[in-house]
């Protein structure tokens, strides 16, 4: 027995999807509820129209040439989101600000042949707004974790993770538009006696503090300071002659001596202060520039801390 | 072997041309900038004979929009975009309209409507030149790798023919290259060479 009209009707109106079907002269000869819900538009106020004429606003010319092919060639046509943000004028009423807000739209065309009358078109409706907000916070989360995994915990600068993948891109980076590259490694003096002292929350303040120092002394979108472990940082600073590279350096101790943090177990000084290892020059592939800068920390280290030792990428009798 | 001849190709190749100046312009439409697609060459193969030679396939991955279709001939018709090609005309597509460009399902949509705007111009202009009318299901994208694509194509059991048309898409920012792929069964190619005839007998 076939299905009475009146229950395919009810179908019709109970489905959570906009239903148009249009005739072979564009006019409307159907809507479903969820089209009056998004419109507050009456299925009788649009039957008999031509849908371009039932909405107040004019419909976009993508739209009419897909139901123009769509009744004429009877091939399925789909509008996307993504390509056409809301075609049709479609709001959603229920929302609480009093800005009406329109449904972002994707657009299913069908051909129908019914037995007279030509060809009909069936135009499916469906809201992607709710997909849209899945998907933007799915991207914000994994924002999130992105940073995340990047981020020393600690001192809110780059990890060590960070600073490898970076490490080896601007290395390659410096060899291929030879371009001169530093790297500083940066100790923060007798920190081990810092902690003994004061203790381990005033010793993760003071990496706080001598973090936020260094960075704040960086100003090129290209600079990069990472915590390479305990009280240990680096830096990635590309472009730089060595005489610039010594400066920054310069500048980088003063600053932390400058936070005046007290340090009275310190055999040498009374507060704070870092030793700089730099090495900078035009890298080649097998240079080590990181094993150069520990060499050059090593080197400050020996010759009474506070201060920032440079060595080239090379000893002169290497070269 | 030779299927179709030299004037019967012209002639296809001729309803494909029209069918993606048709298709550019909807695009261009879309995107508000100048977008241009040619066919400029068309093969006819036994599905059999089709390898990795007769694809450009050194890449892995394909975005594919296929459509099947019904009328006079049937024929299953694929649109094989590189993955990387599919994307990168997506997001100029998709560039200033919203800034959208990482969300991989709006991605997949809006390739389904490219798919679906190359296949249906080109099967209108097939109607209105041979005079025939067509039915089509409603486009599918999905990704495939080469092989699973050579597997799609040769193992279809009955349609033993296939109708591979390159096609060129130029818009401002870079020149792509794709296939339009037909797989047809012997009695509907030869369908198909018959309304080419006739199409070719009338003018």
């Amino acid at each position: 027995m076939p299905m009475p009209d009146t229950i395919l009707e009810d179908v019709f109106n109970a489905i959570n999807l906009g239903l148009i079907i249009v005739d072979a002269q564009y006019n409307v000869l159907f809507w479903n509820d969820w089209i009056f819900k998004h419109t507050h538009i009456k299925q009788v106020e649009a039957k008999g129209h031509k849908l371009g004429g039932v909405f107040s606003e004019p419909l976009p010319p993508t739209f009419l040439n897909a139901l123009k092919n769509t009744l004429e060639y009877g091939l399925p046509t789909i509008i996307s989101n993504a390509l056409h943000r809301s075609p049709l004028p479609l709001y959603d009423f229920s929302s609480q600000t009093n800005e009406k807000v329109r449904i972002n739209q994707s657009i299913t065309m069908s051909p129908l042949l019914p037995q007279r009358g030509g060809r009909h078109c069936i135009i499916q409706v469906t809201d992607s707004t709710t997909s849209i907000k899945r998907e933007k916070m799915l991207l914000s989360h994994s924002e999130i974790l992105r940073r995340d995994a990047v981020t020393d915990s600690l001192t809110g600068i780059f990890n060590r993770r960070f600073f490898d993948e970076h490490y080896k891109i601007a290395f390659h980076n410096a060899i291929r538009q030879r371009q001169c590259l530093s790297i500083l490694m940066v100790d923060i003096d007798y920190f081990k006696n810092y902690n003994d002292y004061y203790g381990h929350l005033s010793g993760d303040n003071t990496l706080r503090a001598v973090a936020q120092a260094l960075k704040s002394q960086l100003f090129r979108a290209s600079d990069v300071i990472a915590r390479y472990g305990g009280e240990e940082f680096v830096l990635i600073l590309p472009d730089l002659s060595a005489g610039q590279a010594e400066k920054v350096a310069e500048k980088l101790k003063n600053s932390v001596f400058n936070l005046a943090i007290p340090h009275k177990n310190s055999p040498l000084f009374n507060q704070v202060t870092i030793s700089i290892g730099l090495s900078v020059g035009m890298p080649k592939v097998e240079y080590d520039i990181l094993g150069r800068a520990d060499a050059a920390l090593y080197l400050a280290k020996q010759q009474g801390r506070n201060r920032c030792v440079a060595l080239p990428l090379l000893d002169e009798e290497q070269k | 072997m030779n299927l179709l001849s030299e004037m019967q190709r012209d002639a296809l190749a001729e309803v494909f041309n029209i069918g993606a100046g048709r298709a550019a312009l909807s695009i261009s439409e879309i995107v508000g900038d100048e977008v241009k697609l040619s066919v400029p060459s068309i093969e006819v193969k036994k599905s059999v004979e089709i390898g990795v030679e007769t694809l450009p396939l050194n890449n892995e991955r394909f975005g594919t929009v296929h459509q099947n279709f019904t009328g006079p001939f049937e024929a299953t018709a694929m649109l094989l975009f590189s993955e990387e090609k599919a994307l990168e005309i997506v997001r100029d597509m998709m560039g200033s309209q919203m800034s959208l460009e990482e969300l991989v399902e709006f991605e997949q949509e809006a390739m389904c409507e490219l798919g679906n705007i190359i296949l249906n111009a080109c099967l209108s202009a097939m109607a209105d030149i041979l005079g025939i009318s067509l039915n089509s299901t409603l486009p599918c994208y999905t990704i495939a790798s080469c092989t699973e694509l050579l597997h799609t194509i040769t193992s279809s059991m009955d349609q033993d023919y296939v109708l591979v048309l390159n096609i060129v898409f130029t818009s401002v920012k870079r020149e792509s290259e794709g296939q339009l792929i037909l797989l047809l069964s012997s009695a509907s190619l030869t369908n198909l060479i018959r309304h080419i005839d006739h199409f070719l007998g009338g003018i």
